[in-house]
């Protein structure tokens, strides 16, 4: 009895006006209920609204989160630099610039704010193992310090070191997508691969990074850069690096000391372009950003035409309803209404009508989301709460809006005339 | 003991009323100068052709309307001037209404129907009022009922419980028995007669003789001007002491 005594006593102190509101909203949804079809067309606009509302920011922040996990992925600090097309005054290709080890070593040598730098060396490549061949396998060529730049580290058997490196061993590192498709598992460690027909030892296996935007990161194989070059020869005026800074803050410093050394050992005049491209992970969160402040400005425009139009048809439905309901008006008068509470009766009609119609645009951007992740490369989305707050609030805020003038126009009817009304 | 103190105490003063109003560019005198006293527990019929200002005196008898001269007091409070939303108070404590097509919310119980001066009268224990008011006209058994479910004479059952939920000064009925067969009629006809035996200060506006007939006291309307104002043959009632004069002249006694 003691545990249901305060709750009860809440319920019996309720202020009155909470009651009233309550009493309000039950009316409203009575109402609302007695004219499905009616209520369901007039909150079309809100629906259509708050459904584009979820939707657009769930797939907004879906790929946001997907992107920023992929550059967290990557290693914060990471920058790729590699040769460009060289061209010519109307833009025809030339030739490729080049670029090569002593570059490399100068940057590790003379940019202060660079912490690490690895060579990188790609190839397509095919693998053979037992009697499975694969091909158009990633080949990397690179040195020991890959792991830490690139944040991509073995978890079976050992990355190759300095002295393989050194000695242009004949070691390779796989990564798991390969290693599924030559159906083989773990035991494949100290067992010998051909790759491009030469004889590796396996010494480690790559973590799992998954895909991203359909390229699977895991169909790799990485060789030493020494043995790269020993393989492809022609590769040597050719090659990329990776460059770690110092920390996060360091990365715009370390580019443009890379610029800086590069231009001057590439012998470019001031005014001439770089013939060499620099690549920093947030490139990709600024080509992101472009897209979404496109996605944001595309869902502003539906959001407020739907919204308006959504309004317009809670007034109309809302001075229909005065009408019709004028005798009620009139009645609710003459047992003691207010024009305050006449107000308040349609306003909050108005507002639970259009965020019913907002609730079923949550339901149904929900669904939307739902619907869309069941496409196997379809990256994970979740309505945020926020945008949940901010449709139930658009609409709301609507309802209100919409809502203020019939509402004043029900609460002025003179009683007398309501009851006449026929 | 004289006459006099033997009347029940005023709850109707209605002193030197006109009203006039504009109907596009007529100006229609409703009411000339009307001047009537109404006494507690008093069963009053208002009569009169169409025209006759007599529905103009019931939406200011019921504070829907106020006049545009003279001066109306309810239960001794001048409420000729008040604004709307005191106007509004006045209704909700102190005027139960019954309409002749009864008025009762569609989708609506009974109950909910009743309960409704209450929560605009911000009364507590409504649900306990209602039940009352309706036990008073015999509906207990309908009160979950909706309006569609319920026969003529049981929404007008409904619609007087909902003015007696909040134990109004007056109840004011127009046309009461206007849309009902003439069986149902004299059961709301009926009901009201108990509740004027019960105490309660009744005004009927009708055109129908044989519903004056149940009323002590018939007052007749003509272009605005009270043309006939007289006592119904019926020797047991006017002016009939309440209850509570009764007490007060019993308490005079002992003291």
């Amino acid at each position: 009895m003691t545990v249901l005594r305060w709750p009860v006593a809440v319920l019996l102190f309720i202020p009155n006006q909470v009651a009233s509101l309550i009493s309000n909203v039950i009316t409203a949804l009575i109402q609302i209920w007695a004219n499905k079809i009616r209520s369901l067309l007039t909150v079309l606009g809100i629906i259509i609204a708050v459904t584009s509302i979820i939707t657009v920011v769930s797939f907004v922040q879906g790929f946001g989160n997907y992107f920023t996990n992929f550059l967290r992925g990557l290693g914060t600090n990471l920058v790729v630099a590699y040769p460009e097309a060289v061209r010519g005054p109307r833009g025809e290709f030339l030739k490729l610039a080049e670029m090569d080890m002593a570059d490399i070593r100068a940057v590790d040598s003379f940019a202060p704010a660079v912490r690490r730098v690895a060579p990188r060396m790609v190839q397509r490549s095919s693998v053979e193992y037992g009697r499975q061949q694969v091909g158009g396998i990633t080949l990397i060529a690179t040195n020991e310090l890959f792991q830490p730049v690139r944040n991509f580290y073995v978890d079976a058997g050992r990355f190759f070191g300095t002295v393989d490196v050194e000695d242009a061993a004949q070691v390779c590192v796989l990564g798991r997508e390969l290693l599924r498709r030559l159906e083989c598992d773990e035991r494949i460690v100290d067992d010998f691969v051909h790759i491009d027909g030469q004889r590796f030892k396996v010494v480690g296996l790559l973590e799992a990074k998954g895909s991203f935007m359909g390229d699977n990161l895991d169909e790799l194989a990485i060789i030493p850069w020494t043995t790269g070059l020993k393989m492809y020869p022609n590769a040597r005026n050719y090659m990329s690096f990776y460059l770690e800074a110092k920390d996060e803050s360091q990365v715009e410093e370390a580019e443009s000391q890379l610029v800086h050394i590069l231009r001057q050992r590439h012998d470019i005049k001031p005014g001439q372009r770089n013939d060499f491209g620099v690549f920093k992970q947030d490139q990709v969160l600024k080509e992101f950003k472009k897209v979404e402040i496109v996605a944001t400005s595309v869902l502003a425009g539906i959001v407020s035409i739907s919204l308006l139009v959504g309004g317009i048809g809670i007034m109309n439905v809302m001075l229909v309803s005065v009408t019709e309901r004028t005798r009620e008006i009139g009645l609710r008068k003459s047992v003691g209404a207010r024009r305050r509470d006449i107000l308040l009766q349609f306003l909050t009609e108005a507002v639970v009508l259009s965020t019913v119609g907002g609730l079923i645009g949550i339901g149904l951007g929900y669904a939307t989301g739902y619907v869309a992740t069941l496409h196997p490369q379809m990256v994970e989305v979740s309505v945020p709460i926020w945008a949940v707050l901010l449709a139930l609030g658009f609409s709301a805020g609507v309802g209100v809006f919409f809502g203020i003038v019939p509402a004043f126009k029900a609460a002025i009817v003179h009683p007398i005339d309501a009851l006449r009304h026929e | 003991m004289s006459q006099q103190q033997n009347l029940a105490p005023p709850v109707i003063e209605l002193i030197d009323l006109h009203k006039t109003y504009r109907v596009g560019t007529e100006l229609v005198h409703a009411l000339r100068g009307t001047t009537i006293t109404i006494r507690e527990n008093e069963y009053v019929a208002i009569m009169g052709p169409s025209g006759s200002g007599k529905s103009t005196m019931l939406n200011i008898l019921g504070c829907l309307d106020v006049p545009s001269s003279g001066q109306y007091r309810l239960s001794g409070e001048d409420v000729s001037k008040l604004s709307q939303s005191r106007l509004a108070r006045i209704r909700s404590r102190k005027i139960g209404f019954v309409f002749q097509s009864f008025e009762l919310l569609p989708r609506t119980t009974a109950l909910k129907n009743v309960e409704l001066p209450l929560v605009y009268s911000r009364t507590e224990h409504r649900r306990w009022h209602a039940v009352t008011a309706l036990e008073r006209v015999n509906l207990l058994d309908r009160m979950h009922h909706r309006p569609n479910q319920l026969s003529g004479g049981q929404k007008q059952r409904v619609a007087i419980a909902r003015a007696l939920a909040q134990q109004p000064d007056i109840i004011l009925a127009d046309e009461p028995t206007g849309n009902l067969d003439s069986q149902s009629g004299s059961e709301i006809m009926d009901i009201l007669d108990r509740l004027h035996d019960e105490g309660q200060t009744i005004i009927i506006v009708t055109h129908e003789d044989s519903i004056a007939a149940h009323c002590h006291r018939v007052i007749k309307l003509m272009d605005g001007q009270v043309v006939l104002d007289k006592l119904n043959g019926r020797p047991t009632s006017l002016p009939r002491p309440t209850n509570r004069a009764a007490l007060h002249e019993r308490e005079v006694v002992v003291s």
